[in-house]
């Protein structure tokens, strides 16, 4: 057991350690113009930067020249301005995955439990819940905007909306995938459909509704980031495009070392919430093994 | 294993089915219906949004709009065509993606050293909306068809990934002695147990990473924003706002959805027919 571990933490280490010196060589060799593939310097700097919130004055003429490219100091320098940090959007941006899972769950987990237990429910609600499911939640915000207001909500209803769509399934086909042989014996034993459900049906559909959960983390991520970028002024959306509304954000010209950033600080929150969401699947599904 | 079909679990036909179907969608579309003419005139139609107000902005469109719009966005061609070129962006990386990502998922599965070796890195991609890589991807790849595909792809790729993954180690050990026992090639035993259990879980990443390619091309055209193309449309129709607009682009990217995911359900059903099921 112990050299197994031993052997995964040093091949995970040695593949994150070859990947990051790889990356460093080639940034540095040249190869690439700097606002197109960033230093590995330049990257830590706005990483910094983005942390402590302000700017070091420059230390050396040279400094100056070496750490920052016209377009990189914009990027930083115009979130340094509004006052964004990144811990502050990390949390902006978690609080708007946590609300949204917090809703998102229990509905997606009920509406696919309801479709997968009852044929007859599957029969009216299959056909509906593919339709309103097609649509991208994305392309909900404006329309969510112009009945709620530019407020909270159309932020946060994509999410909920994602996640909700996303859990339907692995619940349903939780359900409707339980052995027929447990649900006869069960029947055949006098037990009750409440019965059925709660110590046959749900236990088995578990693993499956608890894998959809860690889809639903990472959906309700990525939605997250994707309103804040189309419509938001905080966020980690917003830090990664750097300010300006609507369409035209993705004209303006990120700064691909910011976008790094951002990219390993969601990268880490996901992962720890993962963790977390693992951490339950092992505890709840436990009788599996 | 569990029992052959019978009829105590066999649900109504299919006809019923169909019936039903058509009656819960049906229900829903009157509803809207009897909304939209109740909130005609009651509805403001002169909305705030924050910096300025919209004018002539019609929440709920009733059904005449819709089809005057319908009808002018098929006949100008537009809608065609953007259904043309977007469904043949989300197609290309969808596939390449789901290639992809299940290739890597079936790698780290059986491979405990791939998984070592591959773990950070799933760890880190999986996380990583696929949504934040565009402004990436557009200084990487330039503002053409490579950004937007290669996002689509990306985006897709970690979804089948896990699902492979995890359909892959889900299988029970046993299986795999027991055919080895038997004397099973590791060939064999992969094209008769690991794949065979492992495709219910590939199938539902892979509806979970189609619906998510849809959810991408909606951001993804908004790289070098042009006609036609259905995320541009939605945009379009977003920033004036033009309702009857957006709901004609939501309800195609809808049916094309529908249309993808019918066909994926179909596979799956023939695909997992060995796996026998309660209802």
């Amino acid at each position: 057991m112990k050299s197994v571990s031993t052997q995964r933490l040093v091949l995970g280490f040695a593949s994150l350690l070859a990947m990051v010196l790889a990356y460093a060589l080639v940034s540095n060799a040249g190869l690439f113009r700097p606002e197109v593939v960033p230093p590995a310097r330049e990257i830590a700097v706005a990483f910094t930067e983005l942390v402590v919130g302000t700017r070091p004055p420059p230390v050396t003429e040279s400094d100056v020249h070496k750490g920052h490219h016209g377009h990189s100091s914009d990027h930083v320098g115009t979130l340094l301005q509004q006052g964004v940090t990144l811990q502050g959007s990390l949390a902006i941006t978690g609080a708007r995955v946590l609300i949204g899972l917090a809703a998102g769950v229990p509905l997606g987990v009920l509406l696919g439990v309801l479709m997968g237990w009852s044929r007859r429910a599957d029969d009216y609600l299959h056909p509906i819940y593919v339709l309103l499911r097609s649509v991208p939640p994305l392309a909900l915000i404006t329309y969510v905007m112009l009945w709620l207001g530019h407020g909270e909500a159309h932020r946060l209803i994509p999410i909920v909306y994602a996640v909700a769509a996303t859990l339907v399934i692995p619940a349903y086909h939780g359900v409707r995938d339980v052995a027929g042989t447990y649900v006869v014996a069960a029947r055949s034993l006098g037990a009750r459909p409440w019965l059925l459900i709660r110590k046959v049906v749900l236990p088995a559909a578990g693993p499956a509704i608890l894998d959809g959960l860690r889809y639903a983390v990472a959906i309700a991520w990525m939605t997250a980031v994707g309103a804040e970028m189309l419509m938001s002024e905080n966020g980690m959306g917003n830090l990664i495009v750097g300010g300006g509304l609507w369409a035209s954000r993705t004209q303006t010209k990120a700064d691909p070392a910011v976008v790094m950033v951002g990219i390993v600080a969601l990268a880490a929150a996901g992962w720890a919430m993962d963790a977390l969401a693992r951490a339950a699947t092992v505890r709840l599904t436990r009788w599996v093994r | 294993m569990p029992p052959k079909k019978n009829n105590f679990f066999l649900g109504p036909g299919l006809r019923t089915r169909a019936a039903r179907a058509f009656l819960g969608v049906g229900a829903l579309a009157v509803l809207y219906g009897i909304a939209a003419e109740i909130g005609r005139g009651r509805l403001p139609d002169r909305i705030w949004l924050g910096t300025h107000y919209v004018e002539n902005v019609q929440l709920l469109p009733p059904y005449r709009s819709l089809l005057e719009e319908t009808a002018f966005l098929l006949e100008s061609g537009i809608l065609l065509d953007s259904v043309a070129v977007s469904a043949g962006r989300v197609l290309l990386g969808f596939l390449l993606g789901g290639a992809l990502g299940i290739l890597l998922g079936i790698a780290t599965g059986r491979a405990a050293r791939a998984e070592y070796l591959a773990d950070p890195w799933v760890t880190f991609f999986r996380f990583t909306p696929a949504l934040a890589l565009l402004p990436l991807f557009v200084l990487w790849f330039g503002y053409g068809e490579g950004s937007k595909v290669l996002l689509i792809a990306a985006s897709v790729a970690v979804v089948t990934l896990l699902g492979a993954h995890q359909g892959v180690r889900s299988v029970p050990r046993v299986y795999l002695e027991a055919a080895s026992a038997l004397g099973a090639s590791p060939g064999l035993a992969f094209r008769k147990i690991v794949l065979p259990a492992a495709s219910p879980q590939i199938f539902a990443s892979l509806r979970i990473g189609l619906g998510l390619a849809w959810v991408t091309i909606v951001v993804a055209e908004l790289i070098d924003a042009r006609m036609p193309s259905l995320g541009y449309l939605l945009t379009l129709a977003g920033a004036y706002p033009r309702v009857p607009t957006m709901v004609v682009g939501i309800a195609t990217i809808g049916a094309l959805v529908l249309a993808f995911d019918l066909l994926a359900l179909a596979v799956h059903a023939r695909a997992t027919r060995w796996m026998r099921r309660t209802a």
